[in-house]
Formats: structure tokens, sequence, C-alpha cells
């Protein structure tokens, strides 16, 4: 049968020449990444800094750049995310080479396998020492024998007043400063004073008020209470104290109308006038003096018990790889060296402390008012507990305290709710 | 001579013909749809390479996982109350539309244009229309007089403005669908129907509905089926809050297996547990409009 | 056309009256590519400014080229180009291929097959999301472009036979039997007179794959972990995350960004899509 299919001698030699055009082609980034081979490693790194930190962040990294020529791939991820793109990306081989979580979540993906212990020669070559760390956050690396992280900074919870709403409202001293609640209850009244129309008194965190699981443990803490028992096993939050701290944090919008809504956006609230007096983390004080907003700080009061100061330590934190690789694992770690290095620039334009003590003592930093007012909560400081269940205590926390935030339920009841979903975690 | 020619080809071209996209579909859509029924039978967890067998432990699972009664319901409120806005909307435009008015093609455009960005677009741009603080959509309310609140915020009114996204987004379409519907509709029958002096309401009732009959269908079980499933609007709007008052199936799914959890088991019962009520609803539709559509 | 001789002002005011509102219908994307084009601390001001004073491209450069590289929305644009193209491309040749099969060939199994593939059409994605995961993964291809392509294509695909087989069916016989006798083969037959015969459709259904794949969000929200791999709805989901507390402007550029393509091609191919749509909602 005549294949009338068959191409003709011209089709041949041109079908031949786009083979091997493509062929080509396709070579290309082989051969590239030959030449690329004997150049500097780029590391990718993946961190949660959405806040104005963020930007800090990227500066320090091209300047990093500049100086080393590694380049960093930076990924931003809001930190729900971020955790499950870790657990989910690593397993699959396709994880960064560089993360920076906090110190809560190391027992949870150290447990898990998802991260890459160091061990004190590697620490010894780059010169990181346990004694230039502030010591709970160098502790607290360590997870089964085994240290998984180094430090970086400890963020915090610190008091923020809108000058101008305070002194409106009548609540400044005889300096004109704003006045610092002693109490929760004085708290609560001041913020009433305040609330008016659109303006809101009081917010405790920065988006997504009502999921706001910093602000609910800073709480729980300053009631002398936790998540879990001291064991560690059993639920904490149906204890009374907790309940009572629960109640207290789910009582500014719902009860006293003095909170905005649950997902009302405190940060522009604040630099947008609407909101006298702000409960919020450390790193977005550099943000609001860029918007030349005109504010003061103080430091956290003890609102219920005890005088506690949130906190969520940073820590560097390598993940483990597909395949070995010597040349990146050594940028990643000279990355953190010169991370470290300039920690001070990092604490004076993004307003998180450093975990290194020596940038403590530095004139910049001790002569800024903010960041002497974050240094010295450091004998109130505390962080998580840690377990591995810290973080999917956490994903079930989030939706219990919403509906205690806006009213749905009450706090006994959300408590107990919240201590029989803990239970339930798959072990 | 036909046959002569035919029987030349052998028995296996058919086959040629459907292999690529038989291979397709039995890799990628069977083989996962039975996969799938299998997983929710085990214990699977991402980075579980050795399933175990648990018989119906996940579906019993489901029993009492309160959250996944929730979405469900959410899910079913949020199919339930949207079809009404999306029949009638689009169909209301469309025969407005079909008058021979002037501007017919810009206006179909403009209606159209929404339903070609993506749902994280839509999302994103809904988002920050209806923000409670600097949103041009509480403002003028304000300004009109109108007493408003933050309406993603309020579990009452949260999905009510997911469904308000929605219409947005696909109105277009189901436009475009009725025009064409409507143009299918001799234009005799509208004549004589005025001549016989039927006012333009009972001619609507009267002869557009009962003819559009085949689309209306198609619109409602389309919709159906895809809301069902709906995600994209959600995550971006609301993320399942205020405290899951939107909350719906896809999304508890998405985070039993991908993000809190990773509990693929658990996960795959859920997803046969949502296939057998879109197949229950879907027997339900076909068994009542039975005989009056060819498909 | 149910107007029976309404009196030409009645038109035009309801004309009229349906462009306040056309316009009235376009303003969520209008305020969200002014937004773009504001600066940061413009944004949030309050009465809603609706003509950017001043105007800057800040937002864009933030999203395209800054080195936080968060959202990279250059590089997802173009992956969900290249995603979008080639699942069409698969789309296109595996449903009409498996469709002239199922219109014009007589074998064992036909019925089945085809009764198979229109009830597939039922199965919601949700339900294969799980084990396809778990697939792509043993295949290797999370994060890759097949990883994203193959899938997709594989829902379509279903669709896609649906709509050809009723369209071939409806091409009369009498040019293939001519052909046949003349001595073609099914192969010549199909790409010589079938094909050509059927490009409203095929550039129907092209749309229609293409707008599918690139509004595709929950696959690839799960399936690519690599910044650079991510798609277009997946990288402004995460721009979302990494903007939120610091200003809208980034977001909404990078939202304008996406939807500019398609409106593109909209203002250009306007009827063509519009037919595309009516195709595959009433012959189906």
């Amino acid at each position: 049968m005549a294949d009338v299919e068959s191409p003709g001698p011209s089709q041949l030699s041109r079908r031949r020449f786009l083979g091997a055009a493509l062929g080509a082609t396709a070579a290309l980034p082989a051969i590239a990444r030959q030449a690329g081979a004997q150049a500097k490693p780029t590391i990718t790194y993946w961190n949660g800094l959405t806040g104005a930190d963020g930007k800090v962040m990227d500066e320090l990294n091209d300047q990093f750049t500049r100086e080393t020529g590694i380049k960093v791939e930076q990924q931003r991820i809001q930190w729900a995310d971020l955790y499950a793109k870790l657990q989910v990306s690593v397993p699959a081989g396709e994880g960064p080479d560089l993360a920076l979580i906090h110190l809560v979540e190391i027992p949870h993906f150290a447990s898990d396998g998802i991260l890459d212990p160091i061990d004190e020669s590697t620490l010894g070559t780059k010169g990181f020492r346990g004694e230039d760390y502030i010591p709970s956050t160098w502790q607290g690396g360590i997870f089964q024998g085994k240290r998984y992280s180094i430090p970086l900074d400890v963020p915090q919870h610190i008091l923020y007043f809108n000058v101008k709403i305070m002194k409106d409202a009548g609540l400044v001293g005889p300096d004109g400063k704003p006045k610092v609640p002693s109490s929760g209850a004085e708290l609560v009244a001041m913020a009433k004073q305040i609330t008016k129309g659109d303006t809101f008194g009081f917010a405790l965190g920065t988006l997504n008020l009502g999921q706001y699981t910093f602000g609910f443990h800073h709480m729980l803490w300053q009631n002398g209470a936790n998540i879990y028992a001291p064991d560690l096993k059993k639920p904490g939050v149906a204890e009374p104290a907790a309940v009572e701290a629960a109640e207290f944090w789910g009582s500014f919008h719902a009860q006293h109308k003095v909170a905005p809504p649950a997902n009302a956006n405190a940060r522009d609230a604040f630099t947008a006038g609407k909101l006298g007096i702000w409960l919020a983390g450390s790193w977005n004080f550099t943000g609001l003096r860029a918007a030349k907003v005109d504010f003061t700080v103080a430091p956290v009061p003890r609102l219920l018990k005890q005088p506690v100061v949130w906190t969520i330590p940073h820590q560097y934190v390598f993940p483990k790889p597909k395949a070995v690789d010597a040349a990146k694992r050594d940028a990643v770690l000279t990355h953190v060296r010169w991370m470290s290095d300039h920690v001070a620039e990092w604490t004076l334009k993004a307003g998180q402390v450093s975990a290194l003590k020596k940038a403590h003592s530095d004139s910049r930093i001790t002569g800024d008012p903010v960041l002497r007012t974050l240094l010295a909560q450091a004998p109130n400081w505390q962080f998580g507990q840690a377990t591995p269940r810290w973080v999917a205590a956490e994903n079930v926390t989030r939706p219990v305290i919403e509906r205690l935030y806006i009213g749905q339920v009450s706090a006994r009841a959300a408590m107990e709710d919240l201590a029989r979903q803990i239970n339930a975690l798959p072990a | 001579m036909l046959r002569k020619a035919r029987l030349r080809e052998g028995r296996l071209t058919p086959w040629l013909f459907l292999g690529p996209g038989l291979l397709l579909f039995v890799t990628f859509r069977v083989y996962p749809l039975l996969d799938g029924l299998y997983l929710s039978f085990t214990n699977a967890r991402l980075g579980r390479t050795q399933p175990a067998f648990v018989g119906l432990a996940n579906y019993e699972r489901l029993l009492e996982d309160t959250r996944f009664h929730v979405s469900l319901w959410n899910t079913a409120f949020y199919t339930i109350a949207s079809t009404l806005p999306i029949l009638a909307i689009p169909l209301l435009l469309a025969v407005l539309l079909d008058r021979g008015i002037p501007l017919r093609a810009f206006l179909r455009s403009a209606f159209f244009f929404p339903f070609t960005l993506s749902v994280v677009t839509v999302g994103l741009a809904w988002l920050w229309l209806l923000d409670p603080v600097v949103g041009p959509f509480n403002y003028y309310l304000k300004t009109a007089g109108v007493p408003v609140r933050s309406w993603l915020a309020d579990p009452s009114t949260a999905m009510w403005a997911i469904i308000l996204t929605t219409v947005w987004w696909v109105t277009g379409y189901y436009l475009v669908i009725y025009l064409a519907g409507l143009q299918d509709i001799p234009p005799e029958l509208y004549e004589a129907a005025a001549l016989d002096g039927a006012s333009g309401w009972r001619r609507f009732w009267a002869i557009t509905l009962p003819l559009l009959r085949p689309v209306l269908l198609f619109v409602v079980v389309t919709h159906v089926i895809g809301s069902f499933q709906v995600f994209g609007q959600v995550f971006i709007l609301t993320g399942g809050g205020p405290g899951d008052a939107t909350r719906t199936v896809v999304q508890h799914l998405y985070e039993t297996a991908f993000r809190s959890f990773f509990q693929f088991g658990s996960a795959s019962a859920m997803a046969w547990v949502l296939f057998a009520i879109i197949l229950g609803f879907s027997a339900i539709q076909f068994r009542l409009l039975r005989g009056h559509t060819e498909f | 056309m149910s107007s029976v001789g309404a009196p030409r002002w009645r038109r035009r005011a309801l004309s009229a009256a349906l462009v306040l509102l056309a316009l009235l219908w376009l303003l969520p994307a209008v305020w969200m590519a002014v937004t773009s084009l504001k600066p940061t601390e413009n944004i949030v001001r309050v009465p809603p400014e609706w003509i950017p004073r001043p105007a800057t491209l800040a937002h864009y450069g933030e999203v395209l080229f800054s080195s936080s590289r968060t959202a990279r929305i250059g590089r997802a644009f173009l992956n969900s180009v290249i995603v979008s193209v080639g699942t069409v491309a698969v789309v296109l040749v595996t449903s009409a291929m498996a469709a002239y099969s199922l219109a014009r060939m007589r074998f064992p199994g036909r019925d089945l097959v085809f009764t198979v593939l229109v009830g597939s059409l039922m199965i919601p994605n949700a339900v294969v999301l799980v084990p396809q995961y778990v697939l792509t993964q043993r295949l290797g291809w999370l994060s890759t472009y097949q990883g994203l392509i193959v899938p997709e294509a594989a829902v379509t695909f279903a669709f896609g036979v649906f709509l050809l087989r009723q369209f071939f069916l409806t091409i009369p016989g009498e040019l293939e039997d001519a052909a046949r006798i003349d001595g073609a083969d099914s192969w010549r037959i199909f790409t010589r007179i079938v094909l050509p015969l059927s490009q409203p459709v095929l550039a129907a259904l092209a749309i229609f794959a293409f707008r599918s794949a690139w509004n595709d969000f929950l696959w690839p929200l799960i399936a690519v972990n690599k910044a650079e791999m991510f798609p277009l709805p997946v990288a402004l989901s995460f721009l979302r995350g990494a903007y939120a507390s610091e200003s809208y402007g980034p977001i909404m550029a990078g939202a304008t960004l996406s939807a500019l393509p398609l409106l593109i091609v909209f203002l250009f191919a306007n009827r063509r899509i519009v037919e595309g749509v009516r195709v595959s909602g009433l012959k189906g």
C-alpha cells in the first residue's frame, strides 16, 4: 500500500535539523551548570518574617551576597504555611538549605526527622560558642541530646501607646507621657475611655486578632497557666488558672468592646491612629518609626498574676537535604556566622533583641529607648514548652480561641473543647 | 467496498487512537480514585511508607469529627444559598441584554470580565474591597447611612460575603450561556404572544422559562457540583473563619492532609463521603428531571 | 430577541442603566488596580481615593524584582503559561483522537469506555487529591511542569472527549466514506478531513482547557514546593501572606499583573472566548 504519509527528503532534513537544534538547546542547562559549579553556591532560605523585619532581612541578605558572593534565595511565607511547607517538602527532598523557625517548633520538627543535627566540631569551625548566647536560647536548640539550631534573636511583646490618642483621652501623666496600666482591670478601664466610633482602645496581636495564639499564650503564662501540664502530656488549658486567663483574653472584643473585630489589621489601625494601646511584637516598632507614628513604649505590665513577657526566639535550622552537599552546608553556615556577626544591625533595624549577648552592650542599642525597654524585660521572658506536640496544639487552638474572641462560646466551654482536642491529637 | 476498506485497517486502530488518552485517564483518574478508596481504610500519613489497614476507623472518626460536620453544613449552606442568586441574576441580565439594546457587546464583555480572573485574584480584590477600615464597600455604605460591620469577621455575614464574591465572579459565565439559550428561542413565538396581548412578564413565564429549561438544568447542575467543592474564595477571604463559620469540606480535607495533620487516610475517607453525597445529589437531580433534556 | 417593537428611547434608557451597572460591576477590579499604583502611605487613607495621586510603580517593581523574591510574579506568570499551554496541547491531542475513535469506529468495549469517561465527570477533584499527590510524589513529579500538566489534562480529557464526540457525530459521514473508498486510512481521514472541520469546537475546548489550567489553585498549592515553580495563583496567595502585615500595595500589584494577560487576550479574542463558553455550555 502506498504510504502517503512518509515524509519527503526535504521534510526529513528539516526534521533532523530541528532535532539537532532541540538537542543542543536541551544541553545548554547542563553546560551552564558545569560552568556554574565553579562559582559560589546559591542557598535557599525560608522564613516567616512577614512584618517590617522582612525588609531588613532582605537588605542584610543583599549585603551578605555583596561581601561573600554567595547568593541567598529567600522565600517568605507566613509561619503557619511555612511549617506546613517544611513538613511536606523536606521528605520529598525539596526543602530549603536554611530555615528560620521558632524555638518552640524544634522538638516537633526534630522528632519528625525534618532537621539535620549539627555537631560540636562544625560549631567549632565557624566559631559558634554557647557562652556567647543567652543561655535559654542556646539550650533550647537541643532535643534529645542533639543540637538542631543556632539562635538568632528574641522577638517579644511590648506595649505600644499612640501618644495623640492617649493625650486626647486624658490618659497622660504630669510629664505628658502616656500612663501605663498596672493591672488588667486598669487596662480595660483605660481602653474604655479611648474607644469611640471607629477608634479602639486596645488590641493584642497584629493580624487575625481572633487567632492570635501568641497573645493567648502570653495571657496564659501571665496567669501561671500553660497549654500542657508540667508533665507535657496532659493538656493544661482546662485548669482554673487557664480558664481565667482565657476569659480575660477573650473579654476585650466580645465583652468590653474595646478591641477591633477578629480579622482586623491592628497594625494598620495603630498606624492610622485608630488604636490607642497595642500589645504586640517588638518587630513592629521599626515599621512604626518609618511610618512616622508618634508612639511610646512601656514594658509589658502585670495584667494578671505575673509580669511575664512572651517571647518566641528565632533559631536557624538546617532541613535535611536530599543529598549531602558539603559546599552548600558550608555556605549556609557562613551565612549564619555572618548574620551573627552583624546581629547588632539586625537588632537596630528590625527591632529584634539579639540572642547574642555581645550586641546588648552596643551603645547604639542601649541608646535606643525601645531597645532598652526590650532588653530590660529579659528577667521576665518566657517561651513555649519544649514538646513535639506544641505545634499541633497551636493548630487546633486557633479556631477555638477565635470562637472565644467573637463571643460565640464561654471561656470554660472553649477551654474544655480545646483540652478535648489536644487529647485527641495523634501521638 | 467501504467494509473492505475499513477491515484493512486492523483491529488495533481504535485502540491506537484511544490509547494515549486512555492511558492518561486510567493512570491519573481511575487509579487515584480507587487508590483513594483503599487509602481511606488505612492509617496512611505523610512519611509513613507502610500504611496499615484499619478498617472503618477513619470513617468512624468522621462521626466524631465535629469540624467535619460543621464543614459539611457550611458547604451545604453555601451551595443552597448561592443557587438562587446564581440562577437568577445572570438570567435577569441576559433577558435585559437580549432586547436588542445598544452597546450589548460591551455590556456582555464587562460582565464576563471577572470570569477571566483566577479565583485567587478575585479573592484578593474582594478582600481588599471589603476591608472594614479602609475598604470602599463599607465606606460608601456608611455614607449612605447603612449600618456596616466587618462582613468577613462576623460569622453571620461571612458566608454571604463569600457568596457575593462568587456571584460577581461567575455571573458573566452564566450570562453568556443564558444569552446563547435565549437566542435559540424563535422570535416568532414572542411576536405571536404579543399579538395575543401577552405582557412582557407573561411572555417570560410562558415562553422563555420553559424553553430555557435545559439551560437552567445545566446551570444548576454545574453550579451545585462546583459549589460542593468550593475552596479558593474561602481560603483567601476568610481561611474558614471566623471560628469555622465558613469552613468548607474541601478546606477541611486540605488541612487534614496537607497543612496541619498530614493524615492521608482520614482525608481520603472525607473525600469519599463528599463523593457519595455528590453522587446522591446527582442521582436525585437526574431522576427528577429525567426526560426533560437530551445530553 | 424577546423585545417586540420596544420604543428606541426605552432601549437606550435600558442600555444606559445597564452600562452604569456594568461600570459598578467592574469597580472591584478597578479598585485593585488603583491601589496597586498608590504609594504605601496613601493606601490606608479614608475616604477612598480613586485616582492615585501620586502614582507609583514601586509595588510592581517590588513583586517583580525585589530581592526577597517572595512572589516572583513574573516567573509565576511564565509557569502558568507553560502549564496551561502544555495542558491544552495534551488535552487537544488525546481527546480528539479518543473522541474520533468513539464516534466513528466500532470495537468491543466502546460503549463501556464512553460511559466510564462520561461518568468520571462526576468525580469531584477533592476525591483524588490525596492519592494523586502520593502518585505524583512516587513518580518524582512534585514541583515539575509535568506534575501540573498531566493531572490537569487527565481531568479535562474526559470533558474534551464528551464535547468532541458530540461534534464529530454531527459531521456527515459521506465525506469520510468517500475518502475511505479512495484508500485513505483512519489517521489520514482524521487529520485531513475531520480535524479541519472541527476548528470551532477545538478552539472552544482549547479555551476551556486553558482557563481551567490557568485557574487551578488547590492542586498546585500542594504539588509544588519550589518557589520558582509556583504558578500564578499559588504565588499570589503566598504574596498575600508575605505582605499582609506590611501593605496591600504589592499584593494588589501582583493581583493586577495576574489579570492583565487574560484581559489582553480577552480584549482581542473576546468573541472567540464567549463562543467557546457557549459551545461548551450548550452542547454538553
